[in-house]
């Protein structure tokens, strides 16, 4: 019977911490768990797709009104999931919106009721930028279960069903 | 960067109701590209498959609403 040698502590070490890292960079920058697990294609349609969802929502409603874990909490947790890109556009939000104090505010208040506001179009951007986020969390749970050794369709085969399958 | 860069991501867009609809066209495709990108091992089929799943997903939203639409219709 062929010796088998037996792996290092540093081999053992790295399997045992794939996961948790791949899931970590994944979060931090869509698809950057792939590409650390050497799915380097996947990885940079991840990356691009969502960073591209993400920032076309905040285009569109503004980074002030899309990203705002007051007004918009549970959405805030959605988006949250793109990790870094959400991270960016909070601080940006933090930047750009003034503080509000209870003057400021009662004043914004009646700003707001005399002008029109773009409503539909805020609603558009945290729409995409939550859905980036949860597109992310696939993306992060797929890195998961490729550093697990999760299913695989095989050679060129598919998750969706098996080759040759009715 | 140049204003001009900043300032459109600081002002949010002006959108009609048919240019809303049709901003749900880019994001159903994101979905299918995710989707199918994680679901397939040889991603040479992702974009044949990413746009089957995309008229699938813009057809039966329409179909949804179609329906919801008519319910609405016949209840009023």
């Amino acid at each position: 019977m062929p010796m088998v040698p037996a792996p290092s502590d540093s081999a053992v070490m790295a399997d045992v911490l794939a996961a948790p890292v791949a899931g970590l960079l994944g979060w931090l920058v869509p698809g950057l768990g792939h590409l650390y697990l050497g799915e380097r294609t996947r990885g940079i349609v991840c990356l691009v797709t969502i960073t591209a969802t993400f920032w076309t929502g905040v285009a569109i409603g503004s980074v002030q009104t899309t990203v705002d874990p007051r007004d918009r909490t549970l959405w805030f947790l959605a988006q949250i999931c793109t990790g870094g890109n959400t991270l960016v556009a909070y601080a940006w939000h933090a930047i750009v919106t003034p503080n509000p104090s209870p003057d400021r505010e009662r004043a914004s208040q009646a700003q707001a009721a005399l002008v029109v506001p773009h409503w539909l179009s805020v609603d558009v951007g945290v729409h995409y930028t939550g859905v980036a986020g949860l597109l992310n969390l696939l993306v992060i749970l797929d890195a998961l279960s490729r550093a697990d050794g999760g299913p695989r369709g095989g050679a060129g085969g598919s998750r969706d069903r098996p080759k040759g399958a009715p | 960067m140049s204003a001009p860069l900043l300032a459109l991501f600081t002002t949010s867009a002006e959108l009609t109701g048919a240019q809303r609809l049709v901003l749900i066209l880019p994001l159903c495709l994101s979905v299918a590209i995710i989707y199918k990108t994680t679901r397939l091992e040889d991603l040479r089929e992702v974009p044949a498959a990413a746009a089957v799943l995309w008229v699938t997903i813009v057809l039966s939203m329409c179909a949804v609403g179609f329906g919801l639409w008519a319910l609405f219709s016949i209840m009023l």
